[in-house]
């Protein structure tokens, strides 16, 4: 039960929790309110913040330059399809390790998270000439396959942490009361597995919506995703704050809302097991 | 059967010839640099491709280091991502001698290769193959205010000392006005700082090895170099100014923050244009100072197009070098842009014609490209090419690890005598392990 | 529950994922191994020979390995300290009720989904630049010099850009941890006449262990490879300030294509980052048992 709060109080921590999240938030409004600058009010002394010529002129230049809507593309086809094939192969995995465990399973967990720590500068030359050999480079199929190898300890260690959590004597009273081995899953466990499988899926297709080293590297024009698309801006010649902010806000925008929106399910399956 | 057979594979023979007479769908990928120019000829690429129905042009715009670092891997592991590739006068001469470049010696004729400016077609060229088309040349020279140096009472000479630089740099400081006598690069990078300390350096009589491959920043001359830099800097130059590469100084000149700026002479174009520039009607121009001794403190660079051998697409790719670097596209730049804003310091023929002579900077960065000498740039004689760099392949790491120690120098974290220790003993560990001498 | 022929259905199903990331581990790592034994530089084909251990020598007799080591190491620490602390203080601070807690919450997590290379940037260039940025106005706007935080302060610049990536993060499972707490615990606390920090320090920090733990087990396997906020703000520099082992092994190897020396250094970072995480697990990992 939630107790009793004065007015006089709650104004007080509506104050404080809203001067620190717009603090937190302002690095994102400032870049947003420059995109719609001129190259000169960008770099205006004192700063500008609403009183300028709202343009539009930035957004035009990046599109000339870029095909933003390719790179947008990539991005979401990489992001997700990793994603997706890393949950096909790590449920069963996660699946069997949270209600089947055996000796080895938190060992084979923490080898799985310490692949993760393989540092991607250091193994650039072999993986690009494998890629070459195989006649991959500059396909959004090595980098949905990359990627996916990538997060897959993630994905994995998310999902079984919250599979944990699932009580195993649902599964047998499911089955005293004589549910068969699918409707077990079909109806008893996909429901409960569901916010976990979901957040999973969110946080790792941010992860590899950000993921700016192998995106980079192993791509040319086609498959680029946006993070290749703010390599093209990070310091052109002369004055660029607002083009800048605007190559930005185009790359960080898409991910941004689909985060703001899916909040709630990104949240309540972050949990990684720490809540008992 | 065998007959069938033999049909099938002329009639594919024949097929795979038509298409290259025709040109039909071919798709060249180009990798660039995000400068100015090139995203000028990216605009302008429908005119190529209207010339050149069939072929469909790519382009893969890149920071300078992310190009470097992708175009590089990409050569050296024949990963064949690329058509076309746009590289500098460090790359050229050692991947040419590598074999890993198409000789373009076979452009057509009206290309006009004897038009090319001597002092770059040489830098660009090794055994008598060019192996790249310069795209824009550049030296380095000083661009100043004319104001604030009239305000200061002195009178900036074409051919300026560094001791006039000093004094120049004390009288246009005005800290509380943020008016910085002087903007220098201070970012680490062997493109970034050391290519104007290292240019500053040959002026001062210093070099990086002597004819034996020894490092040389044990020598007098090296300390000279490296106090008269900091002094610049610490005395008279912006805050920050050890994260300050190329385009943080030219936004600050640009804003009229600067006094001088000595720094790559196709920013020319950038502070004089009005609607970038805030200074743009009162820039002067002078060429890249000197102690006396016979060498300028100016370099030499050429942003040029390169064709990787074993590309399928050679014949393509080559109309689309010879498009972007023939006069036709310089004209073309002019007649939508003006001619303040054609890719310099490539051809004769540009500063030959009238209308270009009008631009206020073209006499100065020619003058300042013809004072540059890459195959003899020091004033003791030295083994290697290149003024502001050295042609080995292990200078990329190197002068990037001594910049990183002179930046410190300039953070104020260590003395310029320590920097240089530093700097000569990591520059002999890495020469001694890449078996220097040979 | 658990039969032999559940057992042999758990192995097919976990199969496919062991055998993924064991093929992604053995094959570059395999040919990292072969390459840092060889005089490998891929500007200079054909010269590759056999160098035996002379890459290991030269990468941990560099100069900047040291600095590399303990740089990597104030830069997980720090990211680490300041997220957990600040984690804690927001997550208590949103668990308040107050007005408008749905749009505050979707400010402080938006910093998670920006890019890191996009956030260097718009750290680097809009607000640490000591000429344009937001910090040098604000500081001559009450009459301070602009510090210049990339110069003097490298390396703490970039833990404050990486940390403030990671704190919605942090902040939001620390969150979640905090809403399963028992609230008649607390009144029963507080009826016992226990103090706020008594309350914090007896129920709610015990309560939050397990989160912490995971927030510090996986921020570092993401904290030990920062690299993209390191190249675009400082290059490593000044000097060798702000060089983590990551880009350490990318001076060497992708800067000079030097592929054996940057193997070398490769697999040296792959052991010291094994090392941390069963360093980790030993420490903490207990924590993670149910």
């Amino acid at each position: 039960m939630p107790r009793a709060v004065t007015t006089r109080r709650k104004a007080v921590t509506t104050l404080i929790a809203w001067t620190i999240g717009l603090l937190i938030f302002f690095p994102i409004l400032w870049t947003v309110l420059t995109s719609f600058k001129s190259e000169a009010d960008a770099i205006a002394i004192p700063p500008k913040f609403l009183n300028f010529d709202w343009t539009l002129a930035n957004y035009v230049t990046v599109q000339e330059r870029s095909n933003y809507f390719r790179h947008f593309w990539n991005s979401v086809v990489i992001s997700f399809g990793s994603t997706l094939i890393g949950l096909l192969i790590a449920i069963p995995a996660a699946w069997s390790m949270a209600f089947v465990p055996g000796r080895r399973t938190r060992d084979i967990l923490m080898w799985m998270l310490s692949t993760k720590m393989l540092p991607a500068v250091g193994v650039l030359v072999p993986i690009y000439l494998l890629a070459r050999n195989t006649g991959l480079l500059d396909t959004r199929i090595l980098l949905v396959g990359v990627l996916t190898l990538i997060n897959l300890p993630i994905i994995v260690w998310m999902l079984y942490t919250y599979f944990r959590e699932i009580p195993a004597e649902i599964l047998e009273a499911a089955r005293m009361d004589g549910a068969t081995l699918r409707s077990e899953i079909l109806y008893v466990l996909t429901p409960m597995a569901i916010p976990g499988i979901a957040s999973t899926l969110l946080l790792n297709v941010i992860l590899a919506w950000n993921e700016a080293f192998w995106t980079l590297n192993l791509t040319a024009a086609r498959s680029a995703p946006l993070t290749a698309f703010i390599a093209s801006y990070s310091s052109p010649e002369g004055l660029f704050y607002a083009k800048l902010s605007a190559a930005s806000t185009m790359a960080i925008a898409p991910i941004l809302i689909l985060g703001w929106f899916s909040q709630k399910q990104l949240v309540r399956g972050l949990t990684f097991g720490a809540v008992k | 059967m065998k007959t069938t057979f033999r049909a099938l594979l002329g009639a594919t023979a024949l097929c795979a010839a038509g298409s290259v007479a025709a040109q039909e769908n071919v798709t060249l990928t180009v990798a660039t640099v995000n400068n100015g120019d090139m995203i000028r000829m990216q605009a302008l690429t429908s005119d190529f491709t209207e010339k050149h129905p069939g072929i469909t042009v790519e382009w893969v715009t890149l920071e300078e280091n992310v190009l470097r670092q992708r175009v590089t891997t990409d050569i050296a592991t024949r990963g064949g991502q690329y058509d076309v590739m746009t590289i500098g006068t460090y790359e050229v001469p050692i991947w040419g001698a590598q074999g890993w470049l198409v000789s373009l010696n076979d452009l057509p004729e009206e290309w006009d290769a004897d038009d090319l400016l001597p002092a770059i077609r040489d830098g660009l060229t090794v055994d008598g193959e060019l192996y790249a088309a310069p795209f824009y040349g550049e030296s380095s020279m000083v661009m100043y205010r004319r104001d604030l140096m009239e305000a200061a009472g002195l009178e900036m000479p074409d051919a300026p000392s560094w001791d006039f630089i000093k004094e120049a740099a004390a009288a246009m400081t005005d800290r509380d006005a943020e008016i910085y006598g002087i903007c220098l690069r201070g970012k680490a990078g062997w493109g970034e700082n050391m290519a104007f300390i290292t240019a500053m350096a040959n002026s001062y009589g210093a070099r990086w090895f002597d004819e034996e491959w020894t490092p040389q920043f044990d020598s007098p001359e090296w300390r000279a170099t490296l106090d008269d830099y900091l002094m610049l800097l610490t005395e008279y130059g912006p805050p920050g100014a050890a994260n300050n590469g190329f385009n943080e100084n030219l936004a600050l000149f640009q804003q009229g923050k600067c006094g001088m700026w000595i720094d790559a002479t196709v920013a020319a174009s950038f502070v004089t244009n009005p609607a970038d520039s805030t200074v743009a009607d009162s820039v002067g121009f002078a060429l890249a100072p000197d102690n006396g001794l016979g060498k300028r403190g100016n370099w030499l660079w050429a942003w040029s197009l390169g064709i990787p051998a074993g590309s399928q697409k050679v014949d393509a790719a080559k109309q689309f070098v010879a498009w972007a670097t023939s006069k036709e596209y310089t004209a073309l730049v002019a007649e939508r842009e003006g001619w303040a804003n054609v890719p310099p310091g490539t051809r004769q023929s540009l500063y030959d014609n009238p209308e270009y002579a009008s631009v206020p900077f073209a006499q100065m960065t020619l003058d300042s490209i013809n004072a540059a000498d890459p195959t003899n740039p020091t004033v003791d004689p030295v083994p290697y090419t290149g003024v502001q760099f050295v042609a080995i392949p292990e200078f990329q790491g190197i002068g990037t690890a001594v910049g990183q120690q002179f930046a410190a120098a300039l953070a104020g974290q260590a003395t310029a005598e320590q920097a240089l220790a530093n700097a000569q003993a990591l520059t002999t560990r890495e020469m001694t392990r890449a078996g220097y001498p040979k | 529950m658990s039969t032999k022929a559940s057992r042999t259905a758990a192995r097919l199903m976990i199969s496919p994922a062991v055998i993924l990331l064991l093929g992604w581990m053995i094959v570059p790592l395999s040919m990292t191994l072969y390459f840092s034994f060889l005089r490998y530089n891929l500007l200079m084909p054909g010269m590759e020979s056999w160098a035996g251990f002379e890459n290991y020598h030269y990468f941990f007799t560099d100069p900047a390995f040291m600095a590399a080591l303990r740089n990597t190491l104030v830069l997980v620490g720090g990211v680490l300290t300041i997220t957990v602390i600040g984690g804690i203080l927001i997550a208590l601070l949103l668990d308040q009720p107050f007005w408008g807690q749905g749009i505050v919450r979707l400010l402080v997590l938006a910093p998670f989904f920006v890019m890191p290379t996009v956030s260097a940037l718009v750290w680097k260039n809009m607000f640490m630049n000591p000429v344009n940025g937001v910090f040098a106005w604000l500081a001559r706007s009450v009459g301070l010099q602009p510090y210049d935080f990339l110069t003097h302060a490298p390396l703490a610049s970039i833990i404050g850009i990486v940390a403030w990536q990671w704190l919605p993060f942090a902040a939001l499972i620390l969150l979640t941890a905090l809403q399963s707490l028992n609230s008649e615990q607390m009144e029963a606390a507080e009826m016992d006449g226990a103090g706020p920090l008594a309350r914090f320090w007896f129920i709610t920090l015990p309560h939050l262990a397990r989160a912490i733990t995971v927030v510090i087990l996986i921020q570092t396997i993401f904290l030990l490879s920062i690299f993209a906020e390191i190249l675009v703000t400082t290059n490593g520099g000044p000097g060798t300030a702000s060089t983590n082992l990551t880009f350490l092994v990318y001076m060497q190897s992708l800067l000079q294509f030097d592929v054996g020396l940057g193997s070398a250094g490769g697999v040296v970072a792959i052991i010291l980052a094994n090392i941390v995480a069963i360093f980790l697990m030993r420490m903490i990992g207990k924590n993670l048992d149910a």
